[in-house]
This record gives C-alpha cells, structure tokens and sequence, in this order.
C-alpha cells in the first residue's frame, strides 16, 4: 500500500475542502507536513486512521465535524464531513472514502444522521472506477485493522515493545503483521472438524470402540489443560522475574543496600558461568563415558591379539605362498618347474596339503589389518581412563565451588533481610518469594512436563487401539480415517505454524539487531538484540547482560521503531510508515542518525513534525530524500487550519 | 577359495530389550540419558556380554536398531572383530560378517541386562552409573581403578 493523496472536508479544524498529495517517488519517499502544536497534526493523522478504519481508528477523537462549517451552515442545513483517500495496492489504484452527515439544530447544535458511510472504489485498467463491493473486508485483506498500529502510529507512544513487561505485545505483533492467524484459524477448524468426525464414531461404534474413543478423548482434553496450565505458569514466571529484575533496581539505587547488591550480580554472574563450564563438562563426560567400552573391551582385545599373534609366531601368517598360487597350479596340474604331474601323485598331494593349511588371500589382509587396528587399543584406552578420571576430578572442584558461591549468595541475602532500614529487608523477603514462586511453578512444570509425555504415550497407545478395534467396520473405517487425516493436519499446521514462527522470529531478531545498531548512537555499547522463544525483546550490552532496564525513554523508543521497521521488511508487506510526532523526545543523536536512516527502511514514510523536531542535521539529512512538504498553518481569527504545500 | 562375505547389514536385538535400548538414549539431558545412539549401547552392551562370559541366542521377535554402516571402522568394527576372534579362537570367523555380527548380538543381547541393572536399576543418575560401571567391571577383575 502507498498513499497517493488525502481530501478532507470539514473535518475538526479543516474547514472546507482541503488536499494533501503523498510522495510515492521511490528516491523521495518522504512526505513532511510540520506544524505547531496545536496546528492540526494529530487531526490530519486521525483523518488517515478515520477514513479507513472509522471509529475503530479514530476513538476518543472527539467531535468530528468541523465547527466552523457547522456555524456557517443554516439550521436544517446538511453539514458533510468526508475524508478520502487515494492510495496503490498491488498494481492497482484505490480511492477510500469515510463521509459523515450532520444537520445543524435551532440551537447550534448537530444531529449526526445514522453512522458513517464508507465506501471504496477500484481503478480499472481502463481507467473507470468500479464500486468495491465489500469495502470493509477489502481494506482489511490490504492493511488489517489490527496491524494498522505498526504502520501508522504516534511516535511518542511506541516505547511500549521495549517495555520488560511487552513480550505479549510483541508476540501479538508478530502474529498479526506476519499473518500467524491463518495458520491458527486452519489449526482450529480442522481440530473442530476432528472432533466431530470422533462425536460422530462414537455414536455409531461399538462398545469398546466408544470406550476408546472416549478415552482418547478425556486424555486430549487434559492435554490441552495441562499446555494451558504449562502456558499460565510460563506467564507466572515471566512476572516474578520481571518482580525481581524491579527488586533488584530499587536495592541498587538504595545506598545501604547497594554494595550487597552488586556483589549478588557478580556472584550470580559467576555461577551462571560455572553452570555453563559445568553443562559442557557432563556432556564431555558423557561422551567419553559412551566410549567407555573400549576399556571393557579389553579382555576380549587381548585374547584376540593373543590368537592373532600365534597365528604369527606359527608362520601362518604371513603365508610364504599365496593359496591362489598353489590353485593355479593345481588348476594346470603341474609343478613349478614346469614338469607335469598326475593326480593322486606325490606333488599332488603336497600341493593339496599346502592349500588347506594356508590362509585365503583376503582372509590374511584381514588378519594383518585387524591385529594392527588392535594394538593401539590398550593405549586408547588408557587416555580414556585418563581424561574420565581427569574430567570427574573438574567436575567435584566444579561443584565445590559453586556450592561455595551460592553460600555466599545466601549469606548477601541474609544480610539483605537483616538489614535494619526496613525497605531493604522488605524488599529482599519480597524477592525471596519471588524466587520460592519461580521454583515452585517450575517444579510444577516439570511434573507437567512428565505428565503431557505420559498422555502423548497414552494417546499414542489409545490411537493403536482404536486403529485396531474400528478395522471389521466400514463406516467406522471411514470416519476414523477422516478424523486422523483432520487430526494429522492440524498437529501438521501446528508443527508448520511453530517453525515458520520460529524463523519468522529470527529473521525479525536479526533485522532489529542491524536495523536498532544502525539507529543508535551507543552502538558499540549495545553488543546484540535478543528476541528469545519467549518473545521478550532484549538489549545485551558489552558485558553480555540485559541492558533494557537500563535503556533511556529515547532509547526505548529507537529499539520499538527498530522492531517494527524490521517486521515490516520481514513482512515485506508494502506498506507506508506513517509516524504522528516520532522526534518529540529523542536527542540530537538519535534523531539524526534515524533521520539518515529510516527513509532506507520504508517503502514512504510520512512524518508529521513540529518544526522543533526537525532542524539543523536531522533536517539536513532528511532534505535529499523529501519528496512532498507542507505546513499546517492555524488561523487564530477562525480557528481553522489550512494546509499549505511548500515544494 | 574361502572370501569374506558381506552378510546382512542390519543390526538386531530382541524387541524386548528394545525398551531398554530407548530408555538409554530417548532424551535430552546427559545426566539421566547417558547415550546419544543406539549403537553405542550395543557396543556397551556386547563388550559387558563378553566381560561376563555370556552369549544369549536372540529368541524373541527381532527389531533392527541400526545399520552396519554406523559401525566406526577405526573403533567398533576391529573391536567386534576381537569379540568374534576371542569367542571361538579362531581368526577365520574373519570371513564372515554375519557371523561376527551375530557373536556381537548374542554377547549385546546378554551384556544389555547387565547394562541395564547397573545403570538404570542402581540408586543415583544413569551418567554416574555408567561411569562406576566401568569403575566396578575394571576393578573387580584387578587392573587398578578401571582396568
């Protein structure tokens, strides 16, 4: 979608008919219309948001109409206030239109008629305009009403997805703006249509069938109650640590409490990377240890080098003559010399002997192989009694040490709760419980945990068995094979919805990461952005630590706009940016560098601006790229705004 | 002339060890899954089969577990080479793959119960099992702590 033009009339402070035409130019794709405060910014975004998504788009607006044309009118006059909007969608041209119908009463008021009325039209390729006939659901399929918010926003209040608390706001937008909610809606219809497909074996099975089925049935419903309860106890987590992530900042700003405070961070610090040192030495140990029927093979290596061996020492091996030599001459029945010889006769015989004591051609590769493949075991062996032994002895100084740290963790704390200014004590009990809940609600998943793997084997089991019960019967038969098949696609599509979201998540990480260090001036300082499975949006700094508590209001604010810039390239939606007061708050840095940046990130970008919020090198480096300017200009004599084009 | 000859690929247990084959490997966490493959418990199993002189003729329905493909020519392959040659003191069992194979199952089929009491039916985590399994198998027969 690209904005072509807007035609207000009579809308709040555009009195008349008033027009403002978009830069679509792919270079120039910057339109700026800056004003005052006051001046009608605001009214001329909510004039774009009005139009295409009526009240939905434009709540808490206030009075539509225009007072002005209000008071101009005669009583029982028809005031009209209408916004249209031209935009391109898809190679095609569309003209949207919202219109709302007032009559002015004897005592200045109005009476709205009815609601508004929408209508929208399409350019044909012959240039006619035909009427769409489901305007609603047409605007929706180009820019739902739902993702419009990541498109057309007000600046000042995007910092919502850097927020600790935000991972449903930015899971929500991920959905939405990637179009998830096909894959959910195509999940759930066929699940509804499995189910009825097993309602309706069950009324025409057998008993034991009906049985089975009603089991499988009980184990599926208390699946999904247990995923529910495994989500709710995910968002209880989420909110304790964002709790103790709090704790932790107000003990931090607290003089008395912070030198403890800080020692905790290093000591958590610490162990998290004794852990991390521990996790890759088991898994070291247990490779070695899987190898460890080396040394267990040992007997057997040595008895086998032991026969191998003799064979050697008997001059078995290796065998003077080749067995396929003494066949050739058997074969041509005379001796090396050249001289005949009869069978049965002496030579005969001792070439027969010499064939079955000696050993096959490959048969003595082999052997000679094997024995020498053999030798270096006892040794090999040896190295791995050596780096198990080694491992293990890590892996207790491991455990005393962080047993070690962990006493000194619980000693900060306890001088924490002992503290006598009584906010440092509350506050460390606080978290204290905090962290008593996360075990506890962990504890609970993992009893969870076990029992969804107990029901998938029970609904596994029951599946076979109802497999096999319903085969004598045809229509049984049939219906079993329609809910499986409705059941398959939609685990199918649940499996296809959770990589193409998982990838859809890396790809928006990545992009925010490049789009956010482009944007910020502490680039360096800010060493990676984390958008984890939990759809929390995460800031690591140079030490490797969360640094989103620490994040300014302005930084904040470049981190959403990272993340929504990055959604739409992934999206690749072509949609406009369209931003009410996005400068308001940020400092010179951050404004110019998103001023250099940002027209690269849009297909156009619409900026409304006080003049404040774009000067000197944010000016500057905007001025290449803006394709279309103008300046909301109030007059104070009527209180109604004109909109002048300046180039 | 006698050849090698290459026998069957497959490798097979009897299906009622196959649970304790899953159980071993089945799972994320090293501590309580000791094993990331089947073939690895095979050979663990065989060479425990052997320690403890005990060759079970498969009797059961037979599952495949994996291919002979997935032995290492550098480790498993001569390893179950010494098996075979140990078993019957005869280098000539060389010839036959299926033979070697077959000697390495019956040992595998016997060793994976052993394998199964000390790891996963002893009290603590499989992992710290395993590893005294190899402490207690190499003690007891003298060689110092593991052999």
């Amino acid at each position: 979608m690209k904005l072509e033009r807007i035609t207000l009339e009579n809308f709040r402070q555009y009195y008349g008919r008033q027009r403002l035409i978009f830069s679509k130019d792919s270079q120039q794709n910057v339109t700026v219309i800056h004003g005052v405060n006051g001046a009608g910014k605001t009214s001329l975004f909510l004039a774009v948001n009005w139009c295409l998504y009526g009240s939905e788009g434009a709540t808490n607006v206030g009075e539509l109409v225009s007072k002005e044309a209000v008071s101009r009118a005669r009583n029982e006059e028809v005031v009209r206030t209408t916004v249209e909007l031209t935009f391109t969608h898809d190679g095609e041209r569309y003209l949207a239109s919202r219109r709302l119908e007032s009559v002015k009463q004897a005592d200045v008021s109005i009476s709205v008629s009815g609601t508004d009325d929408f209508t929208m039209m399409r350019t044909r390729w012959d240039g006619q305009a035909e009427r769409v006939n489901n305007p609603i659901g047409t605007m929706n399929a180009i820019l739902p009403s739902n993702v419009r918010t990541y498109f057309l926003f007000d600046g000042e209040k995007i910092d919502n997805f850097a927020k600790p608390e935000a991972s449903d706001e930015v899971r929500y937008a991920i959905y939405n703006v990637l179009k998830l909610e096909v894959l959910t809606r195509g999940r759930k219809h066929l699940e509804d249509v499995a189910a009825e497909y097993r309602r309706e074996l069950k009324s025409v099975s057998s008993g034991e069938l009906r049985d089975l089925i009603e089991q499988e049935e009980r184990a599926r419903a208390e699946k999904e109650q247990v995923l529910a309860r495994k989500e709710a106890l995910e968002r209880e987590i989420e909110s304790a640590r964002h709790q103790i992530t709090d704790i932790d900042q107000r003990l931090r700003e607290m003089q008395n409490a912070r030198a403890l405070q800080q020692q905790r961070e290093r000591l958590e610090r610490d162990i998290k990377q004794r852990r991390v040192e521990m996790d890759r030495l088991v898994n070291d140990i247990r490779d070695t240890a899987t190898g460890g029927f080396v040394i267990l093979g040992q007997p057997a290596i040595e008895r086998a080098l032991a026969i191998l061996d003799e064979k050697r020492e008997r001059g078995e091996i290796p065998s003077n003559i080749r067995q396929q030599f003494i066949q050739d001459l058997l074969d041509r029945m005379r001796c090396i010399c050249g001289r005949p010889f009869e069978p049965g006769s002496l030579e005969h015989q001792q070439l027969l002997t010499l064939m079955n004591s000696s050993l096959p051609g490959s048969l003595e590769d082999d052997v000679l192989n094997t024995s020498a493949a053999l030798r270096p075991f006892a040794e090999r062996a040896q190295m791995l009694k050596d780096s198990l032994d080694g491992a293990m002895r890590r892996r207790a100084e491991l455990l005393d040490f962080i047993q070690t740290l962990e006493e000194e963790l619980d000693d900060v704390s306890r001088q924490l709760k002992g503290s006598p200014q009584e906010e440092i004590s509350r506050l460390e009990k606080q978290r204290q419980d905090f962290r008593a809940d996360i075990e506890s609600y962990r504890l609970e998943q993992g009893n969870l945990d076990t029992r969804l793997e107990t029901l998938g084997k029970e609904i596994a089991r029951l599946e076979k068995q109802i497999e096999r019960a319903r085969k004598d019967e045809s229509k049984q038969h049939l219906l079993t094979r329609r809910a499986n098949l409705a059941q398959r696609a939609a685990d199918a599509i649940g499996e296809m919805y959770q990589v193409f979201a998982d990838d859809m998540r890396q790809r928006i990480e990545a992009r925010t990461k490049e789009i956010f260090k482009s944007l910020v001036w502490k680039d360096s300082h800010f060493q990676d952005i984390c958008l984890g499975p939990d759809y929390r949006l995460e800031v690591i700094d140079r030490y490797g630590l969360p640094a989103r508590p620490e994040l300014s209001a302005g930084e904040r604010q470049v981190l959403s706009l990272s993340f929504i810039t990055a959604m739409s390239r992934v999206s690749e939606e072509e949609a406009p940016l369209v931003m009410d007061t996005p400068f308001g708050r940020l400092s010179s840095h951050h404004r110019n560098s998103i001023t250099e940046h940002l027209p690269e990130l849009a297909d156009q970008l619409v900026l409304f601006v006080t003049d404040e919020e774009l000067r000197d090198q944010a000016r500057q480096n905007l001025e290449p790229r803006i394709g279309a300017e103008y300046r909301l200009e109030f007059d104070r004599g009527t209180s109604c705004t004109e909109i002048v084009e300046v180039r | 002339m006698a050849e090698i000859t290459t026998g069957r690929d497959t490798v097979v247990i009897d299906e009622a060890a196959h649970e304790i084959y899953r159980r071993l490997t089945e799972g994320n966490d090293p501590v309580s899954v000791p094993f990331r493959t089947m073939k690895d418990v095979f050979m663990w199993a065989a060479c425990l089969g052997y320690r403890h002189g005990e060759r079970r003729p498969l009797t059961g329905k037979r599952v495949t577990i994996f291919r002979w493909a997935q032995f290492t020519p550098q480790v498993d392959i001569p390893l179950l080479k010494a098996l075979a040659i140990a078993d019957g003191s005869d280098a000539n069992v060389l010839l036959s793959q299926d033979e070697i194979l077959s000697i390495a199952e019956e040992y595998a089929n016997a060793g994976i119960h052993e394998l199964h009491a000390g790891v996963l039916d002893e009290y603590g985590q499989p992992l710290w099992n395993l590893i005294e399994v190899i402490h207690n198998t190499t003690t007891q027969e003298g060689g110092g702590r593991y052999g």
